[in-house]
Formats: C-alpha cells, structure tokens, sequence
C-alpha cells in the first residue's frame, strides 16, 4: 500500500510492520509494555507531513463530524 | 440526507477481526483505495489505541479526463478516527470526507465486537449518513450512493475475509517454519538417549 506522498511509502512499510507487530503481539493482549515503534512513526510522520502541505490536503484536527456540524468548504 | 446502517455477523473471533481491519488496505476488493497513511497515533489513560488515518482513494476517472483535469483533482481523501479498547473488546472508526465537502459530505462509523453469544464471532454495525448539497435530484442521488455504499460494504466484508485468510496462511507458514527448526534439534536430543 502506498503512502500520499510516494517517497514517503518504504518509511510507511518499516512502521506499519512495526506496528502491527506490537499491536497483534503486545496491545491486543493486554501487554502494556513501551511502544517499540516510536523512532520509525516519527521518521515516517515527518515524511507524510511535508507530503500532506505540498499537496494541500485538507487534514484538520477536529473530531468527527456528526450531522449537525457544518463542514468547511473544500 | 439519507442514512444507510447494516449489521453483519463474521465467524471469527474479535482480535482476529480487528487486526484484519487493521491491515484491511490494499485488498482486492478495495482497488480504488490507493493510500492509506497514519496521521496521529497514541493510547490514552484507560488503555485505548486511538488512530487518525488518512485514506486516498481514486475514482477510476478515464484517462483523457485526468488529463484535463489534472491527475491529482481526481483523487478523494478520506479522514478517518478509529479507538481500540482492548478490555471492552470493541473497534470503533469514524470517516469523513475531506475533499468536495462543497459538493456531498459522506459520513461512515463502523463498530466492531465480539457477538453477545458466541465469542467466536464478531458483530459489526455499519452506519452511513450521506448528504448531498446543493443539487436538486439531491434525495435521488443520495439513494443512488447509499446502495453504492451498500454494495461496497458487501465488497469490504469480502476484503475483510480475504485479509483474515492472508493473515491465518502467514500464522500457518510461521508455525511451519517454527515445527520445521524445532524437529531438527528434538530427533537429535531422542536419538542421543
């Protein structure tokens, strides 16, 4: 699978196998041990951030939005 | 408005389920997602994962429209909110679309848990509110997307099964390889008795 922005995508491979390691192994079963993939989910997040700004990707930081709530304009 | 809900049972247990929908991207079934990227992750005070994803999907657009409109025009994006509670035992993701807000604003919550009665399997309750703005045939179109919405989840109950069965070949083909390094040194150990 790739990532939005494409020299973005072997950082997203290291950390999603990372990750769904410690999420199958560890989390799922209650292990509350430290989180092994920090170092490669900030490599990877410095990446797909600077991806995200070049191509102007509306992301924002609000929750989900219900029915009620009006959306901004894209 | 229109909303869509559906209910579906899977027999298989909830972590399975889970770490499936995990890892739900790229399936067959799916091809029109073409990127999915982690925004945010963390696991808060009482234990649970939250995650923020974005999800980059293509329309299929025919190639000499992309090249009037540009290639990136053409894609949608979806932002995605989802929580792992792994005591409760539920998987609960929320989606929206961020992309031609002006134009339809499509709605998604998905909730994943084990069946009240048989905890081989797991319930899945699938929500959709859909609205199109601004357009007269609005209700039309949005019965016309809400069973688009519908055979797609049909589609994604189906990629659900297929990483199930990925996930379990990979688990079979490791236990394999663990039977395969374990019998050398045992037959060893026997026969030096």
């Amino acid at each position: 699978m790739n990532s939005v922005g494409e020299s973005c995508t072997d950082l997203k491979r290291d950390y999603d196998q990372c990750f769904n390691r410690w999420f199958a192994e560890k989390f799922l079963k209650g292990d509350r041990s430290e989180d092994p993939c920090t170092e490669t989910f900030r490599k990877y997040q410095r990446c797909v951030q600077k991806a995200i700004k070049e191509k102007d990707i509306p992301v924002d930081g609000v929750e989900f939005m219900g029915p009620n709530k009006d959306k901004p304009e894209s | 408005m229109k909303i869509w809900t559906s209910e579906h049972i899977f027999h298989h247990p909830w972590e399975t389920v889970t770490k499936a929908a995990m890892q739900k991207y790229p399936n067959p079934m799916n091809p029109s997602v073409i990127g999915v990227d982690v925004l945010d992750r963390g696991v808060d005070k009482q234990g649970r994962l939250h995650s923020k994803r974005l999800l980059s999907t293509e329309w299929g657009l025919p190639s000499i429209v992309k090249s009037i409109i540009g290639n990136s025009r053409t894609y949608t994006y979806v932002q995605e909110h989802s929580v792992v509670d792994p005591k409760e035992k539920t998987f609960e993701l929320q989606s929206t679309n961020i992309t031609f807000t002006n134009m339809v604003s499509v709605d998604e919550k998905l909730t994943y848990k084990p069946h009240p009665q048989d905890p081989e399997k797991t319930i899945l309750t699938q929500e959709a509110i859909i609205s199109v703005k601004g357009v007269s045939l609005s209700s039309y179109l949005e019965g016309v997307m809400a069973s688009s919405i519908s055979s797609n989840a049909g589609k994604g109950r189906e990629a659900m099964e297929w990483v199930i069965r990925r996930l379990n070949a990979e688990i079979e083909e490791l236990a394999a390889t663990a039977r395969g390094t374990i019998r050398t040194p045992m037959a060893a150990a026997v026969t030096e008795k």
